[in-house]
């Protein structure tokens, strides 16, 4: 049993408050990923978790245990550092089993782990290497290897991907997933980076300014977003936001008026109370959920300014023209040599495909 | 340089504007350099010279070779050789004691939050630039009266481990390490005097060093202190014994340049082998 | 944030116990001290016994003025020959650089004792080499120690020698600090060297030529050694007499602890006053 609990979990630095009441289940086992902007408070929480920052208030427990007042090393936990943190003046093999050699490990079984780690991670013949002989993929090896020696219930990982190119970081991310189904044990991942979250996470816990936002599973996050604040940080390249205005109801649906597109409208049907006429609100669009002219609810026009090409599909950056305020927009369109510049380019949005938000950014449903 | 190849005319310029000004700095630093080194090649051709040679009319400047002579004429002065060995103990005893000191508060200041830690850097750093001179005299009462420690070499070693360079110096090298270092170990259930002693100080090897070069220097240099506390001749450092010949009518110049000399090339040497930890050690005392 | 009052405490406790007992107690006991009169055993409290004395003693003017005199006139040569010094060898012109280092540098490891001794040999009026070489230029002997000016310069050459390659290392390090690119927009702004020199370098380097000349001023006020040794206690006819020569012989030839700690307490206000100085000098522009 190794399940993470928080309850109520508030840090203080002096005055200021950087995690306001956070409150998370995570099960034996499951992945879960801490994102969010930097400074949202998701290291500090993850830092809490390891016994390297105190809890001003709440409580965290570990396997059903509350940990508030253990120590570190006795939480069962192992982690990751952002920078690695290998140990410059040791070899490879000293840096795994630096922890157990200087807590009194009997010899034979620091032997066992340290071979075990290196076998599970393909490290075996770096053993006499030292840290700046390495490569950044293989310095990221060890620091996880020297995690595994520990053979903690709970490993924690600080944005560990952060420091690789981007080819080793996806080489890097399916090796963690090999490695959580191989341990099975409970992951808590923390990262700025969506796109690892979304790949890497059984559930994903969103964080904005020390709230949590939503916690979900990755696709729940992207198909139903809490709020705008998740909607635009879930999912690449973010989804757009139109200005529009609630100029009427009707039974179980809002009619809005997108006011920078030549007072386009749109019948949203909803499940919740309506919103009150009059109002500002936002529609949330997708890039990938533009379709061609006509095929949708209502079509806006629009001047495309650049096309980025990536092959599969292309990305055109566009913007509202002089049909009120000028809004950008970003469209996914099947991959054309669009020539952009300046072009008309006509789209239509789905009600179903689209979502509400209030002025607040609260998800209007 | 030429213009035989075929280079543009203002390339030729440039490089002419370049030689001329590297002519200029050499034909400025080479006497300037020549002064400042006349004084040490002095020493040494006044320490292998007899004393009827250094109080003669001649210009002599270059060594002859009367040195062993100029050491055994010293020796019968006072204990010289003795009081080397009394340096050399103090010197590297106090080196010692003070980088272990001085890194363990370093250490503390730069890794912990504490009680009162606040009021301690303001303390130490506050009370960095006050003259030496202000603690002397109670310091003196203290040792030789109140602890009767004059002429022990406790009282050589000890009141000069005060001294706050190191505190500040290491205090600043283990703050710039990555702090996810320690944390690392922290989480391995490694004890704190255990990262201090096998990740931090290993890691912290360059700037020990040169701690340690500043330190034994400043301690085999030592004056003041030395001829205060330890004026009886058997308890006295080299430099004192030195300097209580100095003025003395019936006294050998060769001898006491030879002693000059025999206190001033071992640091020259470890000078010139470490001269890089030498000026990261002084450097780093600008760096606040 | 986590305090961890018992682990930094073992680790600062044994530079405390040293520093309060060898520094911090000695600071405030001197100042104590100052305010006794000493001369009889046992000691007792007489605020003005000492400091009165101070203001109304002409030696200690004496000392005092020759003190502030060498400050004056040897800080500013000595700081201004270690910038040259520090810039010329920061040039990537230099050829031999570890000879040029050397020569200036040296001195850093001389002891007091070794290079008094020297510089007294040196200057000696009839058999030193200063004087035979300005002889053989066809210039008279100068009786360096029997009159105060010579004396004076002889003190104050002795001093910048010893240590303006110590302040050319800091500035050395200062220079190496600032980043190459900001010169090389600068000369492709077409700024010439020399002004290069004067609104690039030596604004960026202020902070530290401050820090040196307050170092260079807190040292040469106590200065002991040199006119102990080089100029015979001070002479001739306490010419050379500084606050350090006269703190050690009330403190430590005539046993007069009050008064020499007064003394002392004058040069710590002077100290204190020109650090003061040095954060007006180097505080951050509102």
């Amino acid at each position: 049993m190794a399940a993470v609990t928080l309850k109520n979990v508030i840090k203080r630095f002096g005055v200021f408050e950087i995690v306001h009441g956070a409150n998370i289940d995570i099960d034996d086992g499951e992945f879960v990923v801490f994102v969010g902007p930097s400074g949202c408070g998701k290291s500090t929480l993850l830092r809490m978790i390891a016994g390297l920052e105190d809890i001003s208030d709440g409580e965290i427990a570990i396997g059903g245990k509350v940990v508030n007042d253990v120590e570190a090393a006795d939480r069962g936990i192992a982690m990751v550092f952002q920078s690695y943190a290998l140990y410059p003046h040791m070899t490879v093999e000293q840096n795994l089993s630096f922890g157990l050699r200087m807590t009194g490990n009997p010899k034979a079984d620091t032997e066992r782990r340290v071979k075990r780690a290196s076998e599970i991670l393909r490290i075996a013949e770096l053993m006499k290497r030292r840290p700046r002989q390495l490569s950044g993929g293989q310095r990221q090896r060890v620091a996880i290897g020297r995690a595994i020696v520990r053979e903690p219930q709970v490993f924690l990982f600080d944005e560990p991907l952060s420091n690789l190119d981007a080819e080793l970081r996806v080489q890097m991310r399916v090796e963690i997933s090999r490695l959580h189904k191989e341990l099975g044990v409970t992951m808590v991942y923390v990262t700025h980076d969506q796109t690892e979250a979304m790949t890497l996470a059984d559930r994903i816990v969103v964080l904005n300014a020390g709230n949590i936002e939503q916690i979900g599973a990755p696709l729940d996050l992207y198909d139903d977003p809490a709020n705008r604040f998740v909607a635009g940080f879930v999912g690449s390249p973010k989804m757009n936001f139109l200005a529009a205005k609630v100029v009427g109801t009707d039974n179980s649906a809002a009619i809005v008026e997108l006011v920078n597109h030549r007072g386009v409208r749109l019948r949203k049907p909803l499940s919740d109370a309506l919103p009150a006429i009059g109002g500002d609100v936002v529609v949330g669009v997708r890039p990938e959920h533009f379709f061609d002219a006509g095929q949708g609810d209502c079509d806006l026009t629009l001047k495309a300014d650049v096309a980025e090409h990536l092959g599969s599909v292309s990305y055109v950056y566009a913007n509202s023209g002089t049909g009120g305020g000028r809004e950008e927009l970003i469209i996914e369109r099947e991959a054309s040599r669009h020539r952009a510049n300046g072009d008309d380019l006509v789209v239509s949005i789905k009600a179903d495909r689209s979502l509400l938000f209030d002025a607040t950014g609260a998800r209007i449903r | 340089m030429t213009s035989r190849s075929p280079i543009s005319h203002s390339r030729v310029s440039r490089s002419q504007a370049r030689l001329g000004r590297s002519i200029a700095l050499h034909l400025f630093l080479t006497p300037l350099a020549l002064v400042w080194l006349f004084p040490l090649w002095m020493m040494v051709v006044f320490s292998t010279m007899p004393d009827n040679g250094i109080f003669s009319p001649d210009i002599e400047l270059l060594p002859h070779g009367n040195f062993l002579d100029n050491v055994s004429n010293l020796q019968r002065g006072t204990n010289f050789i003795g009081a080397i060995g009394i340096s050399v103990s103090v010197a590297v005893t106090y080196t010692f004691l003070s980088v272990m000191l001085t890194s363990m508060a370093g250490w503390a200041l730069a890794r912990y939050n504490f009680f009162g830690k606040g009021m301690v850097v303001a303390i130490i750093f506050g009370t960095i630039t006050l003259p030496y001179a202000v603690v002397l005299i109670p310091q003196f009462i203290m040792v030789a009266r109140d602890f009767k420690l004059a002429n022990t070499w406790v009282a050589l070693i000890v009141p000069p481990l005060f001294n706050s360079l190191g505190v500040l110096f290491m205090r600043q090298s283990f703050s710039m390490m990555p702090h996810e270092l320690f944390d690392a170990a922290k989480v391995e259930g490694v004890k704190e005097w255990r990262i201090f002693l096998f990740v931090a100080l290993p890691l912290a090897r360059p700037m020990l060093a040169a701690l340690a070069i500043i330190l034994f220097l400043a301690s085999w240099n030592n004056y003041l202190w030395p001829l205060l506390i330890n004026s009886k001749p058997g308890a006295m450092t080299a430099p004192v014994a030195l300097g209580t010949l100095i003025g003395l009518t019936k006294v050998s110049w060769g001898g006491i340049m030879a002693g000059a000399v025999m206190l001033t090339a071992p640091m020259l040497v470890v000078f010139v082998l470490l001269q890089r930890h030498f000026v990261a050690g002084i450097a780093a005392g600008a760096i606040k | 944030m986590r305090y961890q009052n018992a682990t930094a405490y073992r680790f600062l406790a044994p530079y405390l116990l040293i520093f309060s007992i060898f520094w911090l107690w000695p600071i405030i006991d001197s100042f104590l001290i100052s305010f006794q009169a000493t001369r009889t055993v046992p000691w007792r409290f007489a605020p003005t016994f000492n400091w009165g004395r101070l203001i109304g003693d002409p030696a200690f003017f004496n000392a005092l003025k020759n003190t502030l005199l060498i400050l004056v006139i040897q800080v500013p040569v000595m700081i201004s020959l270690a910038i040259v010094m520090a810039v010329l060898l920061n040039s990537p012109l230099l050829k031999a650089r570890g000879l040029f280092r050397f020569a200036f540098f040296a001195p850093v490891v001389v002891g007091e004792v070794a290079y008094s001794a020297v510089f007294r040999l040196m200057f000696n009026l009839d058999y030193g080499i200063i004087n035979k070489l300005l002889n053989s230029i066809g210039l008279p002997s100068v009786d360096w120690f029997t009159n105060v000016t010579p004396a004076m310069a002889v003190i104050m050459m002795a001093v910048t020698w010893r240590w303006a390659g110590y302040n050319a290392i800091i500035l050395l390090a200062g220079l190496q600090s600032i980043p190459e690119d900001v010169y090389e927009a600068a000369t492709l702004d077409r700024v010439s060297k020399v002004k290069q020199f004067f609104y690039i370098t030596l604004p960026l380097l202020k902070p530290i030529i401050v820090f040196c000349a307050v170092l260079s001023i807190i040292g040469t006020m106590q200065l002991f050694t040199e006119p102990f040794l080089i100029t015979e206690r001070g002479g001739p006819g306490g010419g050379t007499e500084t606050l350090g020569l006269l703190l050690y012989r009330q403190g430590f030839r005539s046993l007069n602890f009050g008064y020499a700690s007064a003394i002392a307490y004058t040069m710590a206000g002077l100290a204190i006053a020109i650090s003061l100085v040095q954060i007006w000098l180097t505080r951050e522009p509102k």
